[in-house]
C-alpha cells in the first residue's frame, strides 16, 4: 500500500461527493482488492471489504463520500445555481475553486446584493465562464456534482493540508489497516459507506446486511487548540488516536470505549478522548442496527472540518491505524 | 470549629427570623460570658471579661442571619409567591430545594418545564414575581394550614466536606463569623471582649446600627465572608480573592474605608507570623462595618473576611483552612490589641 | 406497592442516557418477581417477560425509560469542570446546583455562578448556556484531569421528598415512575390469568434517541405496545391548554401515534373501573419511545399512557402518588383479556 500522504492524493483525484461515489467506490475497490477475501457493493452504493476471520463480527466503517454541490439550475449569462450535498457553508465556501467530473471547473460567487454576514445558500452562484447559458449546458448538466478543488500539502513533516480530509483520511486509515492485519481474529467487514454526509444513509443499509456484532465508526473528530475555542470538541492535533465517547447521534458504549483504550494501551498507542457536539457520525446509525450494536468510534482529530482547508496531523492518523489493525487481530470477546 | 460551622449553617434564621440561631448561641456558649442580652432588633450580645479591664475597648461582630425568602401571597391553587430575603440572584433558587415556616415544610421552586418554553423565553429568566414556590398543596386553604403569610424560607444544602478538603454549605455568610467568635468566647481572653451577634444584616446592616449605639466600642472587628470569583473565564482583579490562600484583611469595600491602621496591624501580625493573608483585588460588597463606623462620634473598624465562592446561593463553597487562619489571626490581633493597654 | 420506598431505590440509582448500567440492575431486581424470565438487551434495556402459555398468543409490550436527563464531562480548567448534556437538559436549574459526578468514587460538584458585583444590569435576566458553565469539584487541575477523564458522565443527586401528603418530588422521576407503574401492574396481574404473553420493558437511551426501544422492540418483535412516560403537569406559568393537573388520573393520548382502538379501550376500561383520565391529543410526534415504535419492522400498534409530571427535567420533578396507582389499575384492567377483546386486523 503506497503511503497515507499518497492515499490522499490519489483519493483526492477521484470524485465522490454524496450519491455520486463510483469513481471513489472504483479507486478504492482497486487499492483494497489484493487484500479482500471478498468484496461487495450494495444498492446504496456502499463497497464492503469482507476478511474472513473465527470470531464476532466486527465491522468498520469510513464514509467515502465528501461534501458538494449539486446543479440545479441555469441563470442567464451561464452562472450556475446550485443545492448542497451535506454540510455546506455559504460563507466558507465563498471564492473557493471547485470542479466537476468531467474536468469542469469553477469559481463560487455570491450575488452581488447580497451581505455576506447574512449569507444563505440561496445566494450563491457558480461561474463556470460560460459566458451564455447555451455554452454552459453545453459544459454541465442539471444534477452534476462539483467537489472543492484543491490538493493534499504537507506542513512540515507531519500536519497534511487538504480538501476532505474528512474523510479521505479515515479511508486511507482503513486501507493501511487492511494490508497490515495479518491474523483477524474477529470476521472483520471494512465497509467504505456512502452518502454519510446527508445523512448516515448508507451504513445504515450496509449495517443492516451485515449484522455486526461490534461496529466501530472511522471518521474525523473537530479540535480544541485553535485560538478562541468555544471546547466543542476536545482533541488536539499530534495528540494521538482519538477515542470517541460521543458525538450529537451517538453516545458510544462504556464497553467499547473500554477495550479500545485498553488495547491502546497494549501496544503503547497514543490515544486521547473526543466529545464532538457539533457534529455525527456512521456510529449513529450502526448502533441502532436491528437489535442493537456496541458501538465504537477511532477518530483522526482535524482542524477547520468542512472547509475547503482541513488540516490534521498524520502521526494520529497512523496510530489509528496502529489501533485498528490491533482491534482486529484481538477477538473482541476476549476479556 | 468545623463540627460547629456544620451545626450553625444547617440551622434556618433568615433575617428577622434568626430566633434559632439566636437560641443555639445562646444556649451553647452563653455560659462562658459573663453578661447576656438580647435587644429590640434580635441582636445577641455578651460581655466576656479579660486579663486586663478594657470595658468598650473591642467589639467583635459577626452577623446570624442569611439570604432567603419570604412568603408574599398564596394563590387560589396552593402556590406560594415570594420575595428574596437580601440581595440573591434569582437564577440560583430556581429547581432549588426550600424549608419554610417554623415546621420546616419541604417546598420546590419550579418553573415551567422548557418544553413549553418559546425560543425567545428560554434565554430570558422571568422575574421573581412570576416565581413560585410547590409545597405539594391543592388549593389556599391547603397551603395555608401548612405555611402563613409571611412565613419564612430557607435554602436547602447539605453541610459538607468535598473535593480537596473543601466545605460548601448554605450561610456560611456569616455563620463563619459566629462559629469564629463561639469559639473565641470558650477561651480565656487576655482582656475584656464585647460579642455581637448580630441580626438583619442582609438587608442592611440593621442589628449593627442598634448593637453598635448601645455598645459603642473604640474598636469593632467585623467577622465576615466575603466574595471569591476565583472561577475559570472571572480575569485578574475580579476574582476579587481566592479560596486557600488566607483570611482577607480589607483596606475598603462598598461601604466603608477601613481604619488605615488597623489594616496594616493585622497585615503585620500575619506576616510575623506566617499566616497566608490576602486582600480583596476589587472594590465591592458592604458589611455592619459601615454602620458600626459612623454611629455616634464614629468607631475604628476592621474587618477579617473568609474567602467564599458562591455568596448567596444556597451551596457555597469555602476552605477550612482559611477559616482555621481567620481565627488564628483574630486571636493574634486581640493579644495585640491587649498589650497596648496600661 | 409502595411507591415513595420503590422510587426511592430507583430515584437514588444513577442512570444518565448512555449510563444506565446502575439503575438498570435497582430494575431488574425489582421486576424478577413478576416475570419469569429477565434479560438485558445489547444497548442494556432491561426486559422481563411472561408467557401466558397459550399458543398462538399475541405479544403486549409494555415499556417506560430507564435513562434520566444527565451530563457528560469534556474537559478540565483550573480544576474545574467543563460540562455537556446528556438529553435536554434545562439549563435554567443550573446555576448553584449540586451534581454527582459519576467518577470511580462518586464525587460533588457545585455549578459555579458568577457573583454580582461581575455581572452588569441586563445579566440577571439572562439564562447562561451551559457551555459557559463550570462544576467546583474542589480539586486542582492534576486531580481533576485524574478523577474525571473526559466522558465520565453525571447527574443530578439521588432521592425525593415528599411534598404536601401526596406528591413526591426529585430528580428522574422521568421516567422512573412510570417504570414503578409497570412494576406495579405486573404485580397486580400476577395472579391473573393473561391472554398475551406480556413484557415489560425498562429501556435505555429516550432521552437521546430512543435507542433503548428500538433495539429492543427489534428482537421482541410486539403486536402490541403501551408506552408510559411522563407529561406535563400543572403549574401556574404554564398555558393551560397545554398541561394536565396532578391528582385527577392518568392521561391518555388520541392522535396518529395512539392506535384508536387502544385509546378506546383505555378510556373504556377506566369507565369500567372507576378511574378518572384525561385526555392528551398529539397531533403527529408524541414525543415518547411510541413513535420510534410504531415503525418498527412491519408496525406495532402503539397507545401512550402518561402521568402528568410537573419541572419535566429538572432535579425537583414533581408526581401525585394517587396518579400512580391509578395509572397502574387502568393498566392492569387494559392488559386483562387484551387477546381475546383485541379488534383482528
Amino acid at each position: 500500500m503506497m503511503s497515507l500522504f499518497d492515499l490522499l492524493t490519489t483519493l483526492n483525484a477521484c470524485h465522490g461527493p454524496s450519491g455520486d461515489e463510483q469513481e471513489m467506490r472504483e479507486k478504492i475497490t482497486q487499492l483494497a482488492s489484493s487484500y479482500a477475501d471478498e468484496m461487495s457493493s450494495d444498492p446504496m452504493g456502499n463497497l464492503i471489504v469482507h476478511r474472513k476471520g473465527i470470531g464476532p463480527k466486527l465491522m468498520f466503517s469510513a464514509h467515502m463520500d465528501s461534501i458538494g454541490l449539486i446543479v440545479t439550475h441555469f441563470e442567464a449569462r451561464g452562472y450556475l445555481r446550485f443545492g448542497k450535498l451535506g454540510g455546506v457553508s455559504p460563507q466558507e465556501v465563498l471564492y473557493h475553486r471547485v470542479r466537476f467530473k468531467n474536468g469542469t471547473r469553477g469559481v463560487i460567487l455570491k450575488d452581488e446584493k447580497a451581505e455576506f454576514a447574512k449569507l444563505k445558500m440561496d445566494d450563491l452562484l457558480l461561474d463556470i465562464g460560460a459566458d451564455s447559458e447555451e455554452n454552459a449546458k453545453a459544459m454541465v448538466c442539471l444534477g452534476d456534482t462539483a467537489i472543492y478543488d484543491g490538493t493534499p500539502h504537507m506542513l512540515g513533516a507531519e500536519y497534511v493540508v487538504s480538501p476532505y480530509l474528512d474523510n479521505h483520511i479515515s479511508c486511507a486509515v482503513l486501507l493501511e489497516a487492511l494490508e497490515r492485519v495479518k491474523r483477524p481474529a474477529n470476521d472483520l467487514y471494512f465497509v467504505f459507506s456512502t452518502q454519510e454526509e446527508v445523512g448516515l444513509r448508507g451504513a445504515k443499509t450496509a449495517s443492516y446486511a451485515i449484522a455486526p456484532d461490534y461496529g466501530i465508526a472511522v471518521d474525523v473528530t473537530s479540535t480544541d487548540d485553535v485560538p478562541g475555542s468555544d471546547h466543542s470538541g476536545t482533541t488536539r492535533l499530534g495528540k494521538g488516536a482519538a477515542v470517541k465517547i460521543m458525538d450529537s447521534t451517538v453516545i458510544c458504549h462504556p464497553q467499547m470505549i473500554a477495550r479500545i483504550e485498553r488495547t491502546a494501551k497494549e501496544h503503547s498507542i497514543s490515544t486521547q478522548r473526543e466529545v464532538m457536539r457539533g457534529g455525527g457520525t456512521d456510529a449513529g446509525t450502526i448502533h441502532l442496527t436491528r437489535g442493537g450494536v456496541l458501538t465504537g468510534g477511532i477518530s483522526i482529530p482535524c482542524r477547520y472540518i468542512h472547509t475547503p482547508a482541513e488540516m490534521a496531523s498524520l502521526t494520529d492518523a497512523r496510530f489509528c491505524v496502529s489501533l485498528i489493525t490491533a482491534l482486529c487481530e484481538r477477538s473482541m470477546e476476549e476479556g | 470549629m468545623m463540627d460547629l460551622l456544620k451545626t450553625l449553617c444547617m440551622l434556618n434564621g433568615v433575617s428577622g427570623d434568626e430566633g434559632k440561631v439566636r437560641d443555639y448561641l445562646f444556649s451553647q456558649f452563653g455560659s462562658h460570658a459573663d453578661t447576656c442580652r438580647t435587644d429590640a432588633l434580635g441582636n445577641l450580645i455578651m460581655t466576656k471579661k479579660g486579663a486586663k479591664l478594657a470595658p468598650n475597648h473591642l467589639m467583635l461582630c459577626a452577623h446570624m442571619d442569611e439570604v432567603g425568602l419570604i412568603v408574599t401571597h398564596i394563590t387560589e391553587d396552593g402556590y406560594l409567591k415570594f420575595q428574596f430575603v437580601g440581595g440573591v440572584d434569582r437564577r440560583v433558587a430556581i429547581g432549588k430545594q426550600v424549608r419554610l415556616g417554623t415546621e420546616q415544610i419541604p417546598g420546590v421552586i419550579g418553573l415551567k418545564a422548557y418544553h413549553l418554553v418559546s425560543k425567545e423565553e428560554e434565554k430570558k429568566i422571568p422575574k421573581t414575581e412570576s416565581f413560585y414556590i410547590d409545597i405539594g398543596a391543592k388549593s389556599r386553604q391547603d397551603a395555608e394550614d401548612l405555611v402563613p403569610l409571611g412565613g419564612y424560607g430557607s435554602f436547602v444544602c447539605e453541610a459538607e466536606l468535598f473535593g480537596q478538603g473543601l466545605f460548601k454549605a448554605k450561610a456560611i455568610d456569616d455563620r463563619f463569623g459566629c462559629a469564629v467568635m463561639a469559639r473565641l468566647l470558650m477561651e480565656d481572653l487576655p482582656m475584656d471582649v464585647t460579642f455581637a451577634f448580630t441580626a438583619q444584616e442582609e438587608v442592611g446592616t440593621r442589628g449593627a446600627f442598634a448593637a453598635a449605639f448601645s455598645v459603642t466600642p473604640e474598636i469593632a472587628l467585623v467577622l465576615e465572608t466575603t466574595t471569591a470569583a476565583d472561577i475559570p473565564s472571572v480575569e485578574g482583579s475580579r476574582r476579587v480573592c481566592a479560596l486557600k490562600k488566607g483570611p482577607v484583611i480589607s483596606y475598603m469595600d462598598g461601604a466603608a474605608i477601613y481604619d488605615r491602621a488597623l489594616f496594616e496591624t493585622l497585615r503585620t501580625l500575619a506576616q510575623e507570623h506566617g499566616i497566608p493573608w490576602q486582600t480583596k483585588e476589587y472594590v465591592a460588597g458592604g458589611n455592619d462595618a459601615s454602620a458600626i463606623q459612623r454611629t455616634k462620634a464614629g468607631v475604628r473598624v476592621a474587618a477579617v473576611s473568609a474567602p467564599i465562592r458562591y455568596l448567596h446561593a444556597p451551596a457555597s463553597v469555602g476552605s477550612p483552612e482559611d477559616f482555621q487562619h481567620s481565627l488564628t489571626l483574630v486571636r493574634l490581633l486581640i493579644h495585640y490589641l491587649a498589650a497596648q493597654l496600661p | 406497592m409502595d411507591y415513595p420506598s420503590v422510587l426511592s431505590k430507583l430515584c437514588t440509582a444513577s442512570g444518565p442516557s448512555g449510563f444506565e448500567q446502575a439503575v438498570a440492575g435497582t430494575a431488574a431486581t425489582l421486576l424478577s418477581p413478576y416475570v419469569d424470565e429477565i434479560t438485558t438487551s445489547r444497548l442494556g434495556s432491561v426486559i422481563g417477560i411472561r408467557k401466558c402459555g397459550k399458543p398462538g398468543a399475541k405479544t403486549l409490550l409494555l415499556d417506560a425509560h430507564l435513562d434520566e436527563i444527565g451530563f457528560l464531562m469534556t474537559g478540565a480548567e483550573e480544576g474545574f469542570l467543563r460540562f455537556t448534556s446528556l438529553g435536554g437538559v434545562d439549563s435554567r436549574m443550573l446555576p448553584n446546583a449540586e451534581l454527582l459526578v459519576l467518577s470511580d468514587p462518586p464525587i460533588t460538584g457545585v455549578v459555579s455562578c458568577l457573583p454580582p458585583h461581575i455581572q452588569r444590569q441586563g445579566d440577571f435576566d439572562k439564562a447562561i448556556p451551559i457551555k459557559e458553565l463550570y462544576l467546583d469539584v474542589g480539586l486542582t487541575q492534576e486531580e481533576a484531569e485524574r478523577r474525571v477523564p473526559i466522558g465520565t458522565p453525571a447527574a443530578y443527586p439521588g432521592g425525593c421528598i415528599l411534598l404536601g401528603s401526596d406528591r413526591l418530588s426529585g430528580k428522574a422521576l422521568d421516567d422512573r415512575s412510570c417504570f414503578a407503574v409497570l412494576l406495579h401492574t405486573a404485580q397486580l396481574l400476577k395472579q391473573k390469568e393473561l391472554d398475551v404473553d406480556l413484557i415489560v420493558l425498562g429501556s435505555t437511551r429516550e432521552e437521546v434517541n430512543s435507542a433503548g426501544a428500538i433495539t429492543a422492540a427489534w428482537d421482541l418483535i410486539p403486536d402490541f405496545c403501551v408506552v408510559v412516560d411522563v407529561t406535563h403537569g400543572d403549574t401556574p406559568d404554564s398555558p393551560a391548554e397545554k398541561v394536565f393537573p396532578l391528582g385527577k388520573g392518568p392521561v391518555v393520548g388520541v392522535g396518529p401515534n395512539c392506535a384508536q382502538w387502544m385509546s378506546q379501550r383505555l378510556f373504556e376500561k377506566a369507565n369500567a373501573i372507576h378511574i378518572p383520565v384525561q385526555t392528551e391529543v398529539m397531533a403527529g410526534n408524541s414525543g415518547t419511545n411510541a413513535w420510534a415504535l410504531q415503525i418498527s419492522r412491519e408496525g406495532i400498534a402503539t397507545a401512550n399512557l402518561s402521568l402528568p409530571l410537573r419541572y419535566m427535567h429538572s432535579p425537583i420533578e414533581t408526581i401525585c402518588l394517587g396518579d400512580l396507582e391509578q395509572t397502574a389499575q387502568l393498566l392492569a384492567a387494559f392488559c386483562e383479556n387484551l387477546g381475546k377483546e383485541a379488534p383482528a386486523l
